[in-house]
């Protein structure tokens, strides 16, 4: 079947299998952010953003796409917001292996940009999608925090959506 | 990999029982979605009920709470319309459902339609007395969530579509508490424990303790819930919240899997329900941190 | 202690050296790219624990169109081997073939189809049809050992390793240094206790994934996410019959292997298909595969037997360990080797006894994973010490206090084991154990009283003390090779694995300081069995020690080449000149940037600055780790909430702080999930019950508790600018720590990990009713 979906911010019309997920669809077409990890939803490698809001691909029909918005980590590289999350997270040494990292880095965007609490607790929350088997989550919400800390500092930018 | 020959798309829940009935082949219903990845349904096509207008969530003048089936667990536990609802017990419920992305997607009714012992909504609902509304083309018909449950991964729906559910005004009152308990912190729970305790004049009038995975469905402790029918409030034993736990204890039907034995869980339930009358009756000398209380 | 030295590179916090190109996920790993024509491969697994294959009719599934191979072991010849990812020649029997003649195991291999996408490969693998001899099965260690009338390997292991023919032993250990039972008669006490450790698996997010091809050269690229390339390679080139040259192991950027990936568990596979076919093969593993045909933790039962003195004085130690390494023996007796080797030691006790029986069982595959068998044996001593500690009425701090290893002192037992033969004595020349003792003790506030956070809470502390190694001695090395750039830049090759943990980055790190320039002038390559030297890969806590070392040296070497090309011309000794900040300086002022010294050398002196060092150490130095947990502990529910762990670790200089301290929350983590949640459950047919992250539960970020980590730097005189290990041994305090911590907040202990509430609550109920 024929999807059209806003990917990224462009329009796109991909043929697809009406069972495939939107993981598998999403790698087709370049995504490469999007990792495979557990295909069950529990370990989020393959976080996207469906209309602003994370879901683990793996899990989602890539059917339902059809006239919605994907975001993927690709579509945000020039994101001020993300741009300081990555800086963060390496600055951190969040970064070990880094197949999680783009999973973590979509939670977060999406946690900051809903206009979330920032406390250890909701960072952690937020995270809870997102298994990380290298880091114990130490260093990733360290710079989590630091951006929260970063963003509640600046009298424009608390929890605001742009 | 999940082969289905068709991927429709509801704009009326009537429209989606038309183009499941349509064919060839078996249809069955989509929503959030995340629990067929894991197990695949065997069938044709199927029919996503996302835009179909049920994701509503409304509260009536009366003051009935109205939840679409296909309303996301996010969407609930962020809702303000749910927030005051019986002391936040369905926030806490949703909200404590699978990670953050999963409820991003999973809806309400899906969690209820497949109908696991573990069913993370289903006992908060049954202690707040939900109806699920269940309709096909013609008919349309109300039943109380008590009943909606056959045995596991069955309910009473067959090939009809579960629109929404409805809780009433009385139940927003309710003194309320659940747990939750799990081997890691998301987790499918081992035991669910909640109770919602209607109050007045002091006296305890409804009392509802509604139990998970502990039995082939999610399940009332209704010997339990009559041991403290006409109790007041303030001069309630502790003996006969022990009491009422134990007899809780006994109502259920736990089994042995790998994740808990069924002594474990049967004494779980003791221990779990005596903790959440307590903590629902407001008695913070006798009680407990409890993990699952926090609102998010 | 390092930071004092003024290194400019190590000790600091430089960028690590791939960080923002994971962090922009960039198409990094095996599996982000696509090759014309690439086939898939799917598995057609067993269904039974032990069962011939008489036959397997593939013409259905071959009929499918878009199959392009299906393979069982008709078309694959048997040559004996090991998978694991060890030096030549392996410790581990070579038991294994590529298509087994019986399946061993619920999920061994059976055929392998490669067809046009991975829904074609799974419906043709419902088109196979199998006819099998079921045998029957062992899933029980202790029968295992017992019974020689059904054996799980009926061939003889050609390296004697081995009981396959004989018996199910996979491994047996039996080294003593004094006389243990002796010595246990004279002992004022002796505590005998049972420990029982799960099967668990590595969990790296990225599952095993291998694509291979053959290029225009007609030769075999194998593209695959492994810590061991090199001896991929080796292995590669013996089950196939090639020659090593005819074949190139790629490793790009790898999602994560903790030892999982320390073995050959797909390339074989998609070799041979991509060699019948002539087409790519692609094979990635599904979680569901991960849990049941990657590789465990080895399950074990380890009984102790400690004789002591009134007075704490440890005079005997036994150790007896009962593991079940599965289906084959990969790793079988040296990660059982390393479970008292790298244990005991602790404590040095005149006489120690080390036993070990490893059987094969029908059980799915033991194998590699961080630790290497060290926690296991950890979590047995350290519980142990307390129970000893209890029975001596003792203060458990004390006891470990009066006998653990201390400056100097030998430790025998590497001697009497070594890699699987006779190995090297070890003499501690560092270490920060009293150190990292009295700081872990004042972060978690050992000996005060510490109040539950309510009133039907109970809480409580605990402790364990840890070593490791760093590399295996006398076995592991590695080699670098390092070349200047025009621009002052040099190429830095190393077969040395990075895995994740960073090594890219530490090794650039060792190369700036000897080079003096700052570490992003680094570019390196890892690894590439056609670009890169040799290395025995990511294992055994060896790359920062052992490929550290050569990288030292081959920078060394390319200094002097560069010092002697200036001497020449600035008319000074080549020993006159320092290199730092980036420049060359000789006497009178003379000075060159590092860009001008390189153009220099290569425009007029018309030389390349290049050298290729190889580093191998006779000498294992062990990292040290004290290791603290508070806990409390629902005692009707059995729940546990750790509130803190702390750890203390001696890794020789730090080289890079937040990668060192990243290597220890990351093991904390996992440890956490070994002792309270994690566990592999088999039914008693050898099925996996859980094998999907629902029901196998790893840490997330709301089970990790606050953790404490504290870098106790020493110099170890050995290592690379006074560098030992940092990858391994924070893995293997966390349970005995959280698991004495629950005993001191209940007073029951949990002899069995992982200590789940309803263990917990068990356990406590077992006591009070006795």
């Amino acid at each position: 079947m024929k999807i059209e979906m806003e990917l990224n911010g462009r329009a796109v019309t991909h043929e697809i299998d009406p069972g495939a997920n939107l993981l598998s669809v999403l790698r087709g077409m370049g995504q490469f952010s999007v990792k495979l990890g557990c295909e069950t939803g529990d370990c989020g490698s393959c976080t996207v953003l469906l209309d602003g809001e994370p879901v683990n691909s793996c899990v989602v029909a890539a059917a339902r796409t059809h006239s919605h918005k994907v975001t993927t980590l690709e579509g945000l590289l020039g994101d001020p917001l993300m741009k300081e999350l990555q800086q963060e997270l390496v600055d951190k040494g969040a970064v070990q292996c880094g197949y999680c990292s783009p999973g973590i880095l979509i939670s977060l965007y999406a946690h900051f940009r809903a206009g979330n609490e920032l406390t250890d607790h909701h960072l952690r929350e937020a995270l809870t999608g997102n298994l990380c088997r290298c880091t114990g989550y130490v260093k990733p919400l360290e710079a989590a925090l630091t951006v929260a800390q970063n963003q509640q500092g600046g009298p424009d930018e608390q929890g605001g959506a742009s | 990999m999940w082969e289905l020959k068709e991927y429709r798309f509801a704009a009326t829940a009537q429209e989606a029982g038309a183009l499941r009935r349509q064919g060839p082949g078996k249809g069955a219903y989509i929503a959030g979605g995340t629990d067929m990845y894991l197990q695949p349904v065997d069938c044709d096509f199927v029919v996503d009920i996302n835009n179909a207008g049920l994701s509503d969530i409304a509260r009536t003048p009366a003051g009935d709470l109205f939840l679409g089936a296909a309303t996301t667990l996010h969407n609930i536990a962020t809702n303000p319309l749910v927030a005051d609802f019986a002391e936040g017990m369905l926030i806490q419920a949703a909200s404590h459902c699978g990670n953050r992305p999963v409820r991003s997607t999973a809806t309400v009714g899906g969690n209820l339609c497949h109908a696991l012992p573990s069913a993370d909504m289903a006992p908060v609902l049954l202690a707040l007395d939900a109806t699920c509304y269940i309709a096909d083309e013609e008919s349309q018909e109300s039943v109380p969530l008590a009943d909606f449950f056959v045995s596991p991964r069955v309910t009473v729906l067959d090939d009809r579509l579960l629109v929404g559910l409805a809780l009433p005004a009385e139940a927003a009152t309710r003194r309320c508490a659940s747990y939750k308990l799990t081997r890691s912190a998301e987790d499918i729970s081992l035991v669910q424990v909640v109770v919602a305790l209607g109050v007045e004049n002091g006296k305890i009038e409804t009392a509802r303790i509604a139990l998970g995975a502990v039995a082939p469905v999610p399940m009332r402790a209704v010997l339990a819930e009559a041991q403290l029918v006409g109790q007041s409030v303030a001069d309630i034993s502790l003996d006969l919240v022990a009491d009422a736990a134990a007899i809780a204890a006994g109502e259920c039907e736990p089994r042995d899997d790998h994740r808990a034995s069924a002594e474990y869980r049967r004494d779980m339930v003791r221990v779990l329900t005596r903790r959440q009358i307590m903590k629902a009756l407001h008695d913070e000398t006798t009680i407990t941190k409890d993990s699952g209380g926090t609102v998010a | 202690m390092s930071a004092s030295k003024n290194r400019h590179a190590v000790g600091h916090n430089v960028e690590k050296v791939d960080a923002f190109k994971l962090a922009r996920g960039e198409a990094v790993y095996t599996d982000d790219i696509t090759r014309p024509g690439m086939l898939t491969a799917k598995v057609l697994r067993s269904p039974h624990a032990h069962a011939r294959i008489v036959k397997v009719d593939v013409s259905a599934a071959m009929a499918l169109e878009g199959v392009a191979d299906v393979i069982w072991h008709e078309d694959v010849k048997a040559i004996a081997h090991t998978r694991a990812g060890q030096s030549y020649p392996e410790p581990s029997p070579y038991d294994t073939v590529i298509m087994p003649h019986k399946a061993r195991f619920i999920g061994d291999r059976v055929a392998v189809v490669a067809a046009d996408t991975a829904a074609i490969a799974e419906k043709a693998l419902k088109l196979i049809e199998v006819q099998y001899e079921i045998l029957p099965a062992i899933c029980d260690m202790d029968e295992a050992l017992e019974r020689t009338d059904v054996l799980v390997h009926e061939e003889a292991d050609p390296l004697g390793i081995g009981g396959g023919g004989k018996s199910n032993v996979a491994a047996h250990i039996d080294k003593q240094v004094g006389d243990v039972d002796a010595a246990l008669k004279t002992c004022d006490l002796v505590v005998e206790r049972v420990y029982h450790l799960p099967r668990v698996q590595a969990s790296h997010i990225e599952p095993h994934i291998s694509i291979a091809w053959v290029d225009e050269d007609r030769r075999l690229i194998v593209r695959t996410s492994t810590q061991v390339p090199f001896h991929l390679r080796r292995i590669l080139a013996r089950i196939l019959e090639m020659s090593e040259s005819q074949i190139r192991v790629i490793k790009p950027r790898v999602g994560g292997g903790f030892g999982d990936k320390q073995e050959m568990v797909v390339e074989d596979l998609v070799s041979v298909l991509a060699l019948r076919t002539g087409r790519p093969v692609r094979l990635e593993f599904t979680r569901a595969e991960e849990l049941i045909a990657a590789r465990y933790r080895h399950p074990q039962r380890i009984t102790m037997t400690t004789g002591v003195m009134k007075d704490g004085t440890m005079v005997a130690n036994r150790m007896h360990v009962m593991a079940d390494t599965g289906a084959y023996g990969s790793h079988a007796l040296t990660v059982q080797g390393n479970t008292g080797q790298k244990v005991m030691p602790m404590y040095p006790a005149p006489n120690i006894h080390f036993l070990v029986d490893c059987v094969y069982t029908n059980n799915p595959i033991s194998g590699a994973f961080r630790g290497y068998g060290a926690p296991q044996g950890c979590f047995a001593l350290e519980s142990h010490m307390d129970e000893v500690a209890r029975e001596l009425g003792m203060d458990r701090l004390e006891l470990r206090l009066k006998n653990h290893i201390r400056l100097g002192d030998t430790d025998p037992l590497s001697a009497k084991l070594g890699e699987g033969r006779e190995g090297l004595a070890r003499v501690v020349r560092s270490t920060g154990l009293d150190e990292a003792i009295v700081q872990g003790c004042e972060a978690i506030g050992w000996g005060q009283e510490k109040k539950p956070s309510a009133p039907h809470l109970k809480r409580g502390v605990g402790m364990a003390l840890a070593m490791q190694g760093s590399g295996i001695a006398g076995v592991d090395w590695g080699a670098a090779t390092v070349k200047l750039n025009d621009d002052g830049s040099v190429n830095l090759a190393v077969g040395a694995t990075d895995i994740g943990q960073g090594s890219d980055t530490i090794l650039a790190q060792f190369c700036a300081e000897e080079l003096g320039i700052p570490t992003e002038k680094v570019l390196v390559l890892s690894s590439d069995t056609d670009l890169t030297p040799f290395d025995v890969g990511a294992y055994a806590s060896s790359t920062t020690y052992v490929s550290g070392g050569a990288v030292v040296k081959a920078a060394i070497k390319v200094r002097e080449q560069l010092a002697e090309v200036l001497g020449s011309t600035w008319e000074c000794k080549a020993g006159e000149i320092i290199f730092a900040d980036s420049k060359a300086t000789g006497p009178g002022g003379k000075s060159m940037t590092m860009a001008e010294v390189a153009m220099f050398a290569l425009y007029d002196a018309k030389i390349q600055p290049m050298a290729t060092a190889s580093h191998m150490s006779n000498e294992s130095p062990p990292p040290f780790a004290a290791q603290f947990a508070d806990v409390e502990v629902d005692p009707e529910t059995g729940q546990v909430e750790v509130l803190k762990i702390v750890s203390a670790v001696d890794c020789g200089t730090v080289v890079h702080p937040r990668l060192a301290q990243g290597q220890v929350e990351g093991a904390v983590a996992q440890a956490l999930g070994y002792a309270l949640f994690e566990e592999v459950l088999l039914d008693r047919s050898g099925k996996v019950l859980n094998p999907n992250f629902l029901d196998y539960k790893i840490a997330s970020a709301l089970d990790v508790p606050p953790m404490v980590t504290i870098l106790v730097e020493t110099d170890e005189p050995t290592g690379p600018h006074g560098a030992k290990a940092a990858g391994e041994v924070p893995i293997d305090g966390p349970a005995p720590a959280i698991v004495n911590a629950i005993c001191d907040a209940v007073g029951v202990r949990n002899y069995r990990i992982p200590a789940t509430p309803e263990r917990v609550w068990r356990g406590i109920k077992e006591a009070t009713q006795e």
